[in-house]
This record gives structure tokens, C-alpha cells and sequence, in this order.
């Protein structure tokens, strides 16, 4: 489902109307394309794409390794538009990176390179190999601690990494392909960890990969292609509305990935209670599903009620297809949270699918 | 203006100074990960350093070893013909100077100190060949030398024909001591001693004799019986309790401006200055120690660049990480240092031994004195820390952004 986060909880990450561009005068070439997205704190989210479709020029912008351009990236709540050499330095010590290449200095043990980050993060000297220590313990190293890393595998090598990057306990980690280089024992610690540091301790994580090894640990999966968000899809949101359709008579048919991609298409819309969805005769432009709450439906200017709905109940459906006015009044009883699908969307849908085109003949004109 | 907490509490991100004291010392772990390698560049350094020693040594010892023989003269005033460029360089002056500056209030003595350069040949006692060599002539009723050895010889020297050698002179002109006969500009000449002074770069040796040994052998011609000749530098003892500079003043506005009137310190500076200046030779040295700091720091660079090449990720990471470009200059300079004490050491060392076989070769005062350590360390330092500097350029220029 399209991420419209609602405003409750805390964002970790806010781009708006993110452009960016490389080079200068005729050989200037746009790279990012009006990028907008909310990261709330605990996502991990995974940015995947071609190479060259400008994930990674993303990462460097929010990661405060590039100065932004035009629109607004704001980090930990903090705006990082316009931010002079120095601030950028400054805001970086927030965010903990994590490379595909471990990066760490050859002439220094596990223990020392984890180190290196201490000092940006304020710890007192006195406490520093005690924290070090600790956290390379998480990452499973406790026995590897005054190896150097000629003397460390690469998965080892990519824990120290990763533990360097997660020492001062920051609220976001970028990540650029951490798995990249390593075998599947390694790729699990890594990954595992992170996903701990988002449910256990709120982290956000964003993470620029294409191993099919992570997708099912992300709360969300953007895809960009050419500079633009081509989908942004919450998981669990993404699967909830699956189980709501997937009851439904109308979707009865329709298989799990053509559901997954009506469900990435939804976006959420929030009514106060009393509120007209939809009135009677209007042009119909959306398709609605209960997430929560209830609606009355209700006919004629006297407002007859002839049904309730509530959560996994769907309606406006009728009126897209038939192109026909809508023909009830649809309005919230309380608090009312929907998932909705545009007209273009839902046909978009409803053309792709044969058997589900075969439905919908079948439902809506058979009758006739 | 980010030092100021409110300013950069605007954007919101505290800005702290990191210091490179806390944690981990980066640049001495740097220094010393590859010892194989550590050891290739100390020597590549060290060889530097003990080219710039030996060119400092050189050049001291050529300037000392054409003073030795001023820091002999048993004198608070030297006269000399102010038109005399330098110390070997014969330019006499008509005695009535001398007179007048013995006139002088509070002069205790003003003797007379002859020399000649070009037209003594000494022949060497053994090989009887001929060479060039260095005469100093005085009055033994008036000494004018502080070495102790020809003080104990003055009256031997009353004897017509007799001359002092130096027993440190270069071997091409032969052993000679006590008994020794041989040829002074073709005269027939007993040694009756010996003294120690040392060669410099243009005379091989030194012979001091009597004044009137001298004039039998260099005068253009006969000299009549009251007849003294000129004088090529006039060696003036003040009376104790006297003022030096009172004297000197006095002395100058009784003698005119055809004489320079120096002290024994400014007869060594006035020699200084020309040998460091106008003689080709000091300025070769000068050059030869700035090719030595050139070499070095084309070595120390290489050395730097390539520690810092292999570690560029890394070095980009730490940007990445929130480390300011201070951190990095600190750190650079620090290991740009390390390689300055590393380098430095082990030359010096060498070069204490390396003088000691050039002074034995060359019979120069090659000396390692304070004044070369501390110019040849502090050359060191800057040539390290200069490379240093050079090589961050390609530091600070990574781009973080480019490590992802």
C-alpha cells in the first residue's frame, strides 16, 4: 500500500519533493525524481532497483553524505536542506553506515575499529572498551575481539563493521548492500541483528539490497526505477489487505500476486465520524475497503439506512465498473480508517486479470 | 560561528570537537602494522636525513676550519686592510697603523701578524715534491698566538730557517716533526716543532715561523736596516680593566677609514659572512642540503601517499562516520610526525658515526653539534609534515558519498 503513515508516531526519516541532480550546466542530469516518503521509527525498510536508478544517491542524501539539493529531507527530525560542510559532519554522527566493504582500518583490531566511532558519539574514554566489547559480543566476535582483520573472515569482518556502525546506538542505520559479500551464516547474523535493533530498540534501517535473503525480514520494500519511487510497499499493511480481499466475492479468483499488487496500489484514508464517503449521485472515483471502523450506507435524500459495514467490508466498487452514478450514500459511523483504490487502478486491475475481467462479467452483468 | 552552542543548536545537530587524544592513537598503528614496510621507509627517510647531516656537517666544518685559526689569535682587536676580502687573501697594510694603535690609551700591545699564500711551496720531506701551502710569521719577542705548543717554541724559532709545523696537515705534504729538513719557498729550513690547527678546504696545511725567517723568504726586496714591512693583521691586547668597545671606538677615530678596526668576534663574523655568502663554496652546501630535504620529501610523500592511498575507504568512512576534516589533518600530520622521530633516530646515530670517519678522512672538524641536530631535526620535521600536508590533498578530497 502506498505509505500516506499517519501522524502518531515518530518519523525517523521525511523526504518531500526530494530532486537531485549530477553535474553542471548541459551535462546537468537529474537523478531523483520528486521523492516523497515517511519512515517511521522501527521500519526496516529495503530500497531495491536496477543500478543507476539512484537508490544509493537516496542513501548518501539521507545519510547526510551529500548536500540536498532541492525539497526536504528532515532526519531524526532534524532538516538536513541547506545544512552547511559542518552540520552535515555533525548530523552524520546520528545515523550509523553500514558499506558493502567492511572499511575497516587493517592496522587496528576488531576491538579498535569499533572504537574509531566512540569518540563521535560522546562515550567517555573510560567506558569505551567496555562498549566496544559489548556490542562486538552481540555480533558474535567475543573470542575475536584483538584479531586485526587480516586475521578475520569477511563475514567477520562485515559483524566488526556493523558493530562499529551500531556502537553509538544510533536511530537510523543506512546499509548499502551489507550482505553483498557474505556467506549465508554471516548474511544471517547481520541481517538478524538489524531486524532485532528495529523491533527491540525502535531503530529504523534502510537498506539498499537485492537479496531475496532480506526482503521477508522488511517491514517495507521500496522500489526505484530511473530516479522515481515505482512502488512502496508496507508488508504487513500490504498482507492484512490481502486477507481482506481475498474473501471477497469479487477477488475470489484472483491470485496471490495479483492481489499483493492491487494491495500495493491501495492507499489509507482516514474519516471523522459523521463524514459523507460517499454520496448519492456523484461520479464514482474509488474503490473503498474497511480497515477499521463502521459505515452506514444509506438511500435517498432522507437517508433511509439499509446496512452497516464494518472492517473487511468493501463497497464503490459497483458504479466504477457499471460507470454509473453512485447509487447510496456511504458515511462514517465513527472513527473510520479505509483503504482506497483510484478508478484507473482499480480498471488497471481489473484488465490485467482475465479471470478476475471473467468476475466481474459475471457478477455485475450477467445480472442485467 | 558553529563554535557557538545556540548558533549550531539552529540545524539541531550539536557539533562536538572530537579529540584525536581519546581512543584509539590511529597514526601510530598505522606507523607500525607493516614492520617490513615501516623498516623500507625509515631508511628511505633516514637516507634524507643523513644527507642534509652530512651537508650541515660539511658546511660547518668548512666555515670552522677557516676560523680555526682567527680562534687562535691571542687578540682582543684585530687590524686588517679593510679592503682584504678574506682571511687568505693577502692585503697588508702599512705598520704606522700598528704604531698608532699601540698609541692608543689602554692598549697593553699591538703586534704584528704576517701571512703569505700564494707564493709559499713547501716540499714535502719524503716525495721532495712541491705544494702549496699556508705561512703565518710573527716577532717572537711578541706572541700573537693562544696555542701552547708554539709559546713553548718562541725562542727556538729566534733562530734564522726555523719553522713550526702542523702536526694534523693533509699527508700530501709529508711527515715532518722535531729534525725534520726540508725546502720553504726554496729555502733551506729546519722543523723545530710542532703544532695542532687542522687543514681547511683550500690549504693542506699551515706553517708559522719568525718574522724574520719570512722576510727572507717572500720579501720583493732587500730590506734596509730600520725598514719594517707591511703587516697583514695587527693583533691588539687591552690593558686589563679597559673597555674593549671604548677601545675600539678610540682606535677607529685615530686610524682612519683605511683600516678595520674588529674585534676578535667580528674578525670571526666578518669570515662567516663572506664564506657562508659571497665564497662559492658555503652556498654549495646550503644547496646540497636543500636537495637532501627536496629528496626526502619526495620520499616521505610517496610514503605517506601510499599509506593513505591503500586506506582511502576507510579514511572516506570515517567522514562518513562524523569525523571533521581536523580529525584527519591531526591524524595525518601525527603519523607525518611518527615517520620524522623514526627516520630521525636512526641518521642521527649513523651520522655521529659517518662524521667520525669523514673527520678521520678529510682532517675536518666534522662535529655533531647541537646546532646540526637541531637544524637537521627540525629540516626533518617540516619535510615530513610539509609531505604530509601534500599527500592529505587527496584525503580530504574523498568523498564519502563515493564510498557507499
Amino acid at each position: 500500500m502506498v505509505a500516506t503513515n499517519g501522524t502518531g508516531t515518530t518519523r525517523a526519516v521525511r523526504i518531500d519533493h526530494l530532486d537531485h541532480f549530477f553535474g553542471e550546466g548541459e551535462n546537468r542530469n537529474q537523478v531523483l525524481f520528486d521523492i516523497n516518503m515517511e519512515i517511521a521509527a522501527g521500519q526496516l525498510v529495503v530500497v531495491t532497483g536496477p543500478s543507476g536508478s539512484g537508490k544509493t544517491t537516496l542513501l548518501t542524501l539521507v545519510g547526510a553524505l551529500r548536500s540536498v539539493q532541492s525539497g526536504e529531507v528532515r532526519v531524526l527530525e532534524r532538516s538536513l536542506s541547506g545544512l552547511g560542510q559542518r552540520d552535515l559532519v555533525a548530523a552524520r554522527r546520528q545515523i550509523g553506515f553500514i558499506f558493502q566493504s567492511h572499511n575497516l582500518f587493517r592496522s587496528l583490531t576488531a576491538l579498535e575499529n569499533v572504537k574509531m566511532a566512540l569518540p563521535l558519539g560522546g562515550c567517555p574514554p573510560a567506558e569505551m572498551d567496555h562498549r566496544a566489547a559489548e556490542i562486538l559480543e552481540r555480533v558474535g566476535l567475543a573470542n575475536r575481539m584483538d584479531h586485526k582483520p587480516r586475521h578475520l573472515s569477511g563475514g567477520q569482518c562485515q559483524r566488526v563493521a556493523v558493530a562499529r556502525a551500531l556502537v553509538n546506538r544510533p536511530k537510523l542505520i543506512l546499509a548499502d548492500e551489507p550482505t553483498a559479500a557474505l556467506d549465508k551464516e554471516s548474511s544471517r547474523i547481520v541481517v538478524n541483528l538489524l531486524k532485532a535493533l528495529t523491533t527491540d530498540e525502535g531503530c529504523s534501517v534502510i537498506m539498499v539490497t537485492h537479496d531475496n535473503r532480506i526482503l521477508d525480514l522488511a517491514n517495507r520494500i521500496v522500489n526505484m526505477v530511473d530516479g522515481v519511487i515505482q512502488s512502496d510497499v508496507i508488508l504487513a499493511e500490504a498482507f492484512r489487505i490481502c486477507e481482506f480481499l481475498r474473501p471477497l466475492e469479487l477477488f475470489k479468483h484472483l491470485t496471490p500476486t495479483e492481489l499483493t499488487h492491487i494491495a500495493e496500489e491501495m492507499a489509507m484514508l482516514h474519516y471523522q465520524p459523521g463524514h459523507d464517503i460517499i454520496r448519492e449521485g456523484e461520479a464514482g472515483d474509488r474503490f473503498y475497503l474497511i480497515s477499521d471502523g463502521e459505515v452506514d450506507v444509506s438511500r435517498s435524500a432522507a437517508r433511509t439506512v439499509v446496512a452497516r459495514l464494518g472492517p473487511g467490508a468493501c463497497f464503490g466498487e459497483r458504479a466504477l465498473i457499471t460507470d454509473e452514478p453512485r447509487n447510496a450514500n456511504v458515511t462514517a459511523v465513527g472513527d473510520v480508517e479505509v483503504y482506497t483504490l483510484g478508478k484507473d487502478e482499480f480498471r488497471a486491475a481489473l484488465t490485467a486479470s482475465a479471470t478476475f475481467r471473467e468476475q466481474l462479467q459475471r457478477i455485475y452483468f450477467s445480472r442485467q | 560561528m558553529i563554535a557557538d552552542d545556540h548558533v549550531a543548536a539552529k540545524p539541531g545537530f550539536p557539533v562536538k570537537r572530537v579529540r584525536f587524544s581519546r581512543g584509539v592513537p590511529l597514526a601510530w598503528r598505522n606507523l607500525v602494522d607493516n614492520p617490513s614496510r615501516l623498516a623500507r621507509s625509515i631508511m628511505g627517510i633516514a637516507f634524507a636525513v643523513l644527507m642534509m647531516l652530512v651537508e650541515l656537517g660539511f658546511q660547518r666544518a668548512f666555515l670552522e676550519s677557516t676560523l680555526q685559526l682567527i680562534r687562535g689569535f691571542d687578540a682582543d682587536i684585530v687590524l686588517i686592510n679593510r679592503t682584504k676580502l678574506f682571511f687568505g687573501r693577502k692585503e697588508p697594510f702599512p705598520r704606522r697603523y700598528l704604531y698608532q694603535a699601540a698609541a692608543v690609551r689602554g692598549v697593553a700591545s699591538a703586534a704584528p701578524l704576517y701571512g703569505e699564500w700564494t707564493k709559499a711551496l713547501w716540499q714535502n720531506p719524503q716525495t721532495h715534491k712541491p705544494r702549496p701551502i699556508q705561512v703565518m710569521a710573527f716577532d717572537p719577542d711578541k706572541p700573537v698566538f693562544l696555542f701552547p705548543e708554539v709559546e713553548a717554541k718562541r725562542e727556538a724559532l729566534r733562530r734564522p730557517d726555523t719553522v713550526m709545523v702542523d702536526e694534523r696537515w693533509r699527508p700530501s705534504l709529508g711527515t715532518a716533526g722535531p729534525g725534520t729538513q726540508t725546502e720553504l719557498a726554496r729555502r733551506k729550513v729546519d722543523v723545530v716543532g710542532t703544532f695542532s690547527l687542522g687543514p681547511d678546504f683550500i690549504e693542506d696545511g699551515t706553517v708559522i715561523t719568525s718574522d724574520r725567517t719570512f722576510f727572507a723568504m717572500f720579501s720583493t726586496h732587500e730590506l734596509k736596516a730600520d725598514e719594517l714591512p707591511d703587516v697583514e693583521f695587527g693583533i691588539v691586547k687591552v690593558r686589563p680593566g679597559y673597555d674593549v668597545s671604548d677601545i675600539q671606538s678610540a682606535m677607529r677615530q685615530a686610524l682612519g677609514r683605511d683600516v678595520a678596526v674588529l674585534t676578535k668576534q667580528q674578525m670571526i663574523d666578518r669570515e662567516t659572512l663572506f664564506q657562508e655568502t659571497e665564497s662559492p663554496v658555503g652556498p654549495v652546501f646550503g644547496l646540497g642540503t636543500a636537495i637532501g630535504f627536496a629528496v626526502g620529501l619526495l620520499i616521505a610523500y610517496q610514503i605517506l601517499f601510499n599509506d593513505l592511498s591503500e586506506q582511502l575507504p576507510q579514511y572516506a568512512t570515517l567522514k562518513a562516520m562524523g569525523y571533521a576534516r581536523g580529525f584527519l589533518v591531526r591524524s595525518v600530520l601525527a603519523q607525518s610526525a611518527l615517520y620524522a622521530v623514526a627516520g630521525y633516530a636512526p641518521a642521527w646515530l649513523i651520522g655521529i658515526a659517518l662524521f667520525r670517519v669523514l673527520a678521520d678522512r678529510s682532517m675536518l672538524p666534522m662535529v655533531m653539534t647541537f646546532k646540526i641536530t637541531a637544524v637537521s631535526a627540525l629540516l626533518t620535521l617540516g619535510m615530513c609534515l610539509l609531505s604530509g600536508l601534500l599527500a592529505l590533498r587527496r584525503l580530504l578530497s574523498a568523498d564519502p558519498a563515493e564510498v557507499f
